[in-house]
């Protein structure tokens, strides 16, 4: 997804539990999350897709 | 340029996992002077060695370029891969299961019980899980003041706890767990079938009857679990469907076997190493003792300084390139678990057990889209154990030698004496 002019640069955030990069551009299509969603916008109850981390197990690397 | 035979020969050495020092040596000089290169022990087919934390990651990341399934994704002896192909129908590794298939076929077998092993999912179970750790602490503080912690619990308590969760009843948990060391643990003769040392073949053939008896067993489990299903993970198993059709018996039995014996193997091999750790370190029980938020920082490095898998094997899906050298489309890669978890680019200090390391980057569970489909259960099930034994202990000692079993593949102590009193 192309960056919204004006608005914060998309980022990307690694999994600790098994290297899944969550980028905000691409969203989670699988999951039913759209591109562009911002890490603190997905919902609680998602989960990593490729080990079932929560949310919390994903850090900023970019 | 390849390693020299003497330490090809080591990484290939059933022995010398037991012995732990060799291994150790062999990978503290790989890591330092000769980091990827093509080893070829007696007997065995060249395979590239990765034993750098980094690689391992790049290797796993990559599971389109490198697949799990084309060529034994076990470290086996040529003739051992001739047994192989030849018990499972000319296929490349004797179990059709998560950990030897790629593609497509990977991502909808993990779908069929991913749901159940997320660590929300998981929240669900704790309390048992719980409870069943109670009964091990009492029983363990009930034989004290001396017991060998590998055998008395922690070879019991996690398959409890998966047996549980698969929905296998308690009376059949010992079949299970005697089928599982014969499987795991094929080369060493205190836990193989034949009790004695056996050639590569000789493991080979014995991994083949193991695999009738858990076939046999788990035939009948199908048959009553799509005639009643259950809630519980065989019951998905028995009732999955890929494209509208039930798994192919391979797939089935494969899945089966995974979970009923990987799912408790590799934890108990770590609870035994943390408890064995912590018996030689009395500082560190005081430590978690006296700040029990240190808890996830001992499991973690327990993890690390167990690393049960030992090792897997890849190979390349088209020619590429690591480190600079050259690897052709179709070749045979080892991953040493064990060396990456002692990296020294990315562990300070990495053979001192230390619960501060932050953040403990082990990879023990693997990485990419096979890491450890039961790793949020493992770190569950340990937490819950030492939250409620630890606590207990008023000191604790070895009262004997620990020793680790001899494999390549799953390594972990095979008896722990240790001595100990209760607050």
């Amino acid at each position: 997804m192309l960056q919204p002019i004006g608005e914060p640069a998309f980022r990307q955030y690694l999994c600790r539990y098994c290297g899944y990069v969550y980028d905000e551009a691409v969203g989670d299509p699988d999951s039913g999350i759209a591109a562009g969603t911002r890490y603190a916008d997905l919902p609680e109850e998602w989960i990593c897709p490729q080990c079932g981390a929560t949310k919390e197990g994903l850090d900023l690397i970019s | 340029m390849t390693i020299e035979v003497k330490l090809a020969n080591i990484i290939a050495d059933p022995g010398a996992y037991g012995a732990l020092k060799p291994v150790d040596d062999a990978f503290t000089e790989l890591r330092r002077d000769n980091p990827f290169d093509i080893a070829e022990p007696d007997g065995y087919d060249p395979f590239w060695v990765a034993c750098k934390h980094a690689d391992i990651l790049t290797i796993e990341r990559q599971a389109d370029l490198f697949h799990n399934g084309d060529r034994s994704n076990n470290l086996l002896a040529k003739d051992a891969i001739r047994m192989a192909r030849a018990f499972s129908g000319g296929e490349s590794n004797i179990f059709r299961m998560l950990v030897t298939v790629d593609g497509a076929e990977h991502r909808a077998l993990r779908a069929v019980t991913f749901p159940a092993f997320t660590a929300k999912a998981l929240q669900g179970v704790a309390d048992d899980v719980r409870k069943i750790a109670r009964e091990f602490v009492e029983l363990m503080l009930n034989i004290g003041p001396e017991c060998d912690f590998a055998r008395d619990i922690a070879f019991l308590y996690p398959l409890r706890v998966v047996m549980q969760i698969l929905g296998v009843p308690r009376e059949d948990q010992p079949h299970i767990l005697k089928l599982t060391q014969q499987l795991f643990s094929n080369s060493d003769p205190d836990l193989n079938r034949s009790g004695t040392d056996v050639t590569p073949a000789q493991a080979m053939a014995a991994i083949n009857a193991v695999m009738q008896d858990l076939e046999a067993y788990f035939g009948v489990v199908t048959q009553k679990l799509r005639a009643q299903p259950a809630e519980n993970i065989n019951s998905l198993i028995a009732n999955a469907r890929i494209d509208g059709e039930y798994l192919t018996h391979r797939q089935l039995m494969g899945y089966y076997i995974l979970v009923a014996t990987a799912g408790h193997d590799t934890t108990s091999n770590t609870t035994a190493a943390a408890l064995w750790a912590l018996a030689e370190r009395p500082e560190v029980l005081a430590q978690i003792k006296a700040d029990p938020a240190q808890m996830n920082g001992f499991v973690e490095e327990s993890i690390r300084w167990a690393t049960p898998v030992k090792t897997f094997m890849r190979s390349a899906t088209a020619d590429t390139e690591l480190r600079g050298r050259k690897i052709a489309k179709g070749d045979w890669i080892l991953l040493s678990y064990h060396s990456a978890n002692r990296d020294e680019d990315v562990f300070a200090n990495p053979f001192d057990f230390d619960i501060t390391r932050k953040p403990n980057k082990q990879i023990a569970f693997g990485s990419g889209p096979h890491v450890c489909l039961g790793q949020h259960l493992a770190r569950m099930e340990m937490r819950i154990l030492w939250e409620e034994l630890l606590p207990r202990l008023k000191s604790l000692e070895l009262a004997g030698e620990p020793k680790w079993t001899k494999s390549v593949f799953v390594v972990g102590p095979k008896t722990v004496p240790v001595r100990y009193a209760v607050n």
